[in-house]
């Protein structure tokens, strides 16, 4: 008996030690996305999604300061799939923002994501910026949203 | 000790669990690899559920590994210790299965933000190949019920044998959802690789020793019962005859697995030690009536053709480290070390026998003992009677010290019953043998 508690009581130990040093380990979240996120357009996301090219802001109608302007993000690589964030604004706010692409491989990642992404397209709307809050559980996909969120209005400040 | 240039390859038993401690290291360094940080309450459930169920899936492959019969490892670690560890590790193993799909559930539960109960649906229902993990994990679960201690007395050891074939099928049928959700697996193709190596690698070795060998052996040295001879009471000693027996190299002390091909006995395999020596195409193992089989083994007609398994065991020469050795039977354990007796390579006065026996019609051997006390000039005492007819225990650390003099500069061997090898072993200890000293093997199943 006294066997089965100290294997037991040692298992748990380790366990908790083992994800608390990973717990010490997390990147810091909004602002830098995870270090194995890569920044840089996917090649062919102009293709298939029917989305607008990554690097040009799809005006509709001249660029006037009311006017309605719909955006897409960069397509940013994250270890799960790729994420790419599309917004909408109006008179210089965020009105609705969306995520046209994000991980749907596996059963998980349509699990977590059906309930991540509506998070961050509502904190997105209600921070009118990139620096909104990681969703728990979805590390990836939010360092991936928020830093194809940036791209997105990095290139309306340049337009 | 006689020939080391062909002296048969021993894994000791500390490089043995050595491995078996790197790869359950190396299967938590692929989650650690793998897992980029852990945020938050779901998170760490996820992950905990995720270590548990990686060393679950390296452990069940350690598990039918230990028991694959690989010659090295049994003639290093001994038959008997493997099935020690295989049942320790066994409930650790079982344990970690019902962690890992109980962490999992909740925490994928609580990182969906869904109820608990309708998560499991989900990952019964809409995960690849989780339905069939859920069956693996309760055959498992299954197995080990039955082998904890209060029901396995209750079974009949062939039952409980063949039950044990399903882990074999919980196995396959876990290993598909390792890699079809496993997120560790998912992205790495080097861990898919050395993890389907590990699996592969032990199916093989079942195969080979457990299934083809034997088959192999039953052609190569044609087995056959020459004779049955009564010792004792209940007591019978069958001489077996085979070709080319050099080639199996069995040592005195070792056992076979006999399966013997008759109507009522053919799907039943049992270990039995030789009883001595094996002497040019004889081979010889001494039997008690205890169960039906033994009972049916009484009857066995010569001519009868037999598939040997082995040889198993490392209740061997190879064990000895002093010059000195003491050898204790109890009961029918006396076989083996009647083997021994004949053969350890020892000075006059050097070896010293205790046989334990309720009575002294149980003796078997009892000439056989006396011509090889008188040949190799060794003592042998023969210990009669209940524990309440005897004053005192005969096999206590203190009694054993009065009767063996130099008593810890011995070698021990140890062979009888689990509650009495246990008892002398406790006795032995607190007398001053080392442990490293003692070597035991007790006949439970």
């Amino acid at each position: 008996m006294r066997r089965v508690i100290l294997a037991i009581v040692s298992t748990a130990v380790a366990l908790v030690l083992l994800l608390s040093f990973k717990t010490h380990t997390q990147p810091a979240v909004p602002g830098s996305p995870p270090a194995s996120v890569v920044g840089s357009p996917a090649p062919g996301a102009t293709g298939g999604t029917g989305t607008a090219s990554a690097a040009s802001p799809a005006g509709s109608g001249p660029a006037a300061g009311g006017a309605t302007r719909t955006v897409t993000g960069k397509v940013v690589q994250t270890a799960y799939g790729p994420v790419q964030v599309k917004i909408t604004v109006t008179g210089g706010r965020i009105t609705a923002a969306t995520a046209v692409r994000y991980p749907q491989g596996t059963p998980r990642d349509y699990q977590i994501n059906s309930f991540a992404i509506p998070q961050l397209n509502r904190e997105a709307v209600a921070a009118g910026n990139a620096k909104i809050d990681a969703v728990s559980g979805a590390t990836y996909t939010s360092g991936g949203y928020t830093a194809s969120l940036q791209s997105a209005l990095d290139q309306l400040k340049g337009a | 000790m006689a020939s080391t240039a062909q002296a048969p390859l021993r894994a000791h038993p500390r490089a043995v669990l050595a491995v078996i401690g790197a790869g359950a290291v190396a299967t938590v360094w692929l989650w650690w690899h793998g897992t980029p940080a852990v945020s938050g309450f779901g998170d760490w459930l996820t992950n905990a559920g995720r270590i548990t169920g990686l060393l679950a899936g390296y452990g069940v492959a350690v598990l039918i590994g230990l028991m694959a019969r690989i010659p090295p490892v049994e003639r290093g670690v001994g038959t008997d210790q493997l099935a020690r560890w295989h049942s320790m590790g066994g409930r650790y193993v079982v344990g970690l299965v019902v962690a890992h799909a109980l962490l999992i559930t909740w925490g994928y539960a609580v990182t969906a933000h869904a109820a608990v109960t309708s998560q499991a649906w989900t990952l019964l229902d809409g995960y690849p190949d989780v339905l069939l993990a859920t069956a693996a994990g309760l055959l498992i679960v299954m197995t080990g019920i039955v082998s904890a201690r209060a029901i396995r007395s209750r079974l009949r050891y062939e039952t409980w044998y063949y039950l044990h074939f399903y882990t074999y099928l919980a196995a396959a049928l876990a290993f598909s959802h390792q890699f079809a959700v496993g997120a560790e697996f998912i992205m790495n193709t080097a861990a898919r690789v050395a993890w389907s190596a590990l699996y592969i690698g032990v199916a093989a070795a079942i195969t080979w020793y457990r299934f083809i060998t034997p088959a192999r052996q039953a052609v190569r040295h044609r087995f056959t019962v020459e004779s049955v001879t009564a010792e004792a009471h209940n007591v019978v000693s069958i001489v077996i005859s085979g070709r080319h027996l050099d080639e199996l190299q069995a040592q005195p002390g070792q056992f076979f697995r006999w399966r013997f091909l008759t109507p009522g006995l053919w799907w039943t395999s049992m270990p039995y030690s030789l009883s001595a020596p094996p002497r040019g195409d004889l081979m010889r193992i001494t039997v008690k009536a205890a169960g039906d089989h033994s009972t049916a083994i009484r009857c066995l007609a010569p001519g009868t053709r037999v598939i040997a398994a082995g040889p198993y065991g490392a209740l061997t020469a190879a064990r000895r480290r002093r010059h000195k050795v003491l050898l204790i039977a109890g009961g029918v354990g006396i076989t083996p070390l009647r083997a021994l007796l004949e053969t350890l390579p020892a000075a006059p006065g050097d070896l010293t026998l205790i046989y334990r026996v309720s009575s002294m019609r149980d003796v078997v051997f009892r000439h056989e003992l006396e011509q090889l006390a008188e040949r190799r000039k060794a003592r042998v005492w023969f210990v009669a009677g209940t524990r309440d007819e005897l004053d005192v225990n005969p096999l206590s650390g203190g009694e054993l010290t009065r009767r063996v003099p130099g008593l810890i500069d011995h070698d021990v061997y140890l062979c009888g019953p689990p509650g009495l090898t246990s008892a002398v072993t406790r006795e032995l200890l607190d007398a001053g043998v080392r442990r490293r000293h003692i070597h035991r093997e007790s006949f439970e199943f």
